[in-house]
């Protein structure tokens, strides 16, 4: 199933919304498993670079967070002290099935065509400089990742070896890493900007476009079907 | 007993069709100057970043100096190869040209006297001196490059790998490159230069490798 962008957007707002409002971990564990399901629904892959590692980092967090909310019966005591108590880690999974309600709404959009995302927001009357804006950052994202990458090997074989920096230094070696990429990205962007002045950037307020999204009965019904369950939702729970 | 040994490689980029490079095997002596030359997409600059460690092959094996290059860390094949990049802006980290410069002899804990008198030498060599107090990204891409040699140079590594280094560079620079390329490989120093310049390839005496779609065609 293919559904138009508007409605993916439409999905992913509903999702992160309800995400957010809701306290209930029962609540936040069905909207996750009911997320989930709309993406094998919508064929998207989950098999996205880094998700692991996000998803790890994010149970880590979590972890940490729940020593350090206090209540409830300890669950983990060492010589009396209290490390992990059930109100931690309420809080904890409570954090993680937002956090996961998040990214998985997310993966809706990563997996989009990237034009049709700007077509959908330019229909939804969103400023064209804002959409241009989104769309030089997610194409320009990838490029960012890999520089980054690319300084940090360089200045590891200049000597700096990021596995032993003493905590005095580690300001001054952020510096070192960030000075050549800042310095790339003002490079790239007075490029860019030169070249779209020349492409004829905004010298008509209304460009057209290659591609053309339309609303089909599928998404109509979809949207209908978001906003009526986000409503009874709401209103019964 | 090898310094390089890459004993048949094989690599693949994410999402990638063929192979970038293929059943891959160099052996490389210390002290031995190798050039590296091919079309555009043949595997060359895949073969730097896999002695780089900067990519894991697919299969076979890269060993350096005896061990396995995974039994190294980065900081470590950096202290035995200088590497400089294509793209000199990714080895910049300073804001002068001078504190770009003495960067990496700082870190490999030269004393202030040794460091001045490398800096006089190289800068002065390549003509930076009078750029010395200069932000690094304000200079010409060719001096860039120089910059980024020169201080790779200075720390004396046991072999250099070099990506297309005369990019930028004119004619004069070049001169006192292959000049300085030539000096410190009679020393003993080893280098491995990927090149499409043929005024370097002929000035150099090396053995040249030739590479298409990732596999090597010719050595001679």
């Amino acid at each position: 199933m293919r559904p138009d962008i508007r409605t993916k957007l439409l999905i992913v707002f509903a999702f992160s919304f309800l995400g957010i409002y809701y306290q209930n971990i029962k609540i936040l564990f069905f909207l996750l498993l009911a997320n989930i399901l709309v993406n094998f629904l919508f064929g998207i892959s989950f098999k996205v670079r880094g998700l692991k590692a996000v998803i790890l980092f994010t149970f880590m967090i979590m972890l940490i967070q729940s020593f350090f909310i206090k209540g409830g019966t300890p669950v983990i005591e060492i010589m009396g002290f209290n490390l992990l108590s059930t109100a931690g880690l309420v809080y904890g999974i409570k954090i993680l099935l937002r956090t996961y309600i998040l990214l998985t709404s997310a993966l809706i959009l990563i997996n989009s065509d990237k034009n049709e995302l700007v077509l959908g927001l330019v229909k939804l009357k969103v400023p064209y400089e804002i959409v241009f804006m989104l769309q030089l950052a997610m194409r320009f994202l990838p490029n960012f990742i890999d520089e980054l990458k690319i300084t940090i090997y360089a200045i590891q074989l200049r000597g700096i070896n990021l596995k032993q920096i003493y905590k005095k230094e580690v300001l001054s070696v952020y510096i070192y890493i960030f000075t050549p990429i800042m310095y790339s990205i003002f490079q790239k962007t007075e490029k860019l900007s030169a070249t779209a002045e020349i492409r004829g950037f905004r010298y008509i307020e209304n460009r057209s476009y290659y591609k053309n999204i339309k609303m089909r009965f599928v998404d109509y019904s979809i949207i209908f079907l978001v906003i009526v369950m986000t409503c009874l939702l709401l209103y019964f729970v | 007993m090898n310094y390089i040994e890459i004993n048949k490689v094989y690599y693949k980029y994410r999402n990638a069709v063929d192979y970038a490079v293929k059943n891959i095997s160099i052996t490389v002596s210390k002290g031995e100057l190798i050039l590296i030359t091919g079309g555009n997409g043949s595997g060359k600059s895949t073969l730097l970043k896999l002695i780089m460690k900067a990519i894991k092959p697919a299969s076979g094996v890269v060993h350096l100096d005896g061990k396995n290059i995974n039994s190294y860390s980065i900081t470590e094949i950096g202290r035995k190869i200088g590497f400089v990049f294509q793209n000199p802006n990714h080895m910049i980290f300073n804001t002068t040209v001078y504190d770009e410069f003495v960067f990496g002899l700082k870190q490999i804990k030269k004393s202030i006297d040794e460091i001045d008198e490398l800096a006089e030498y190289y800068l002065h060599k390549f003509d930076l001196y009078r750029l010395r107090n200069r932000n690094p990204f304000n200079i010409s891409e060719g001096q860039k490059q120089l910059l980024v040699i020169s201080s790779v140079l200075a720390m004396q590594p046991d072999f250099l790998i070099l990506d297309e280094p005369t990019t930028g560079i004119d004619s004069t620079h070049k001169h006192t490159l292959i000049n300085m390329f030539n000096e410190i490989h009679s020393n003993g120093t080893g280098i491995i230069i990927i090149s499409h310049d043929n005024k370097l390839i002929n000035e150099l005496d090396g053995r040249e490798i030739f590479m298409s779609q990732g596999e090597i065609v010719e050595t001679y």
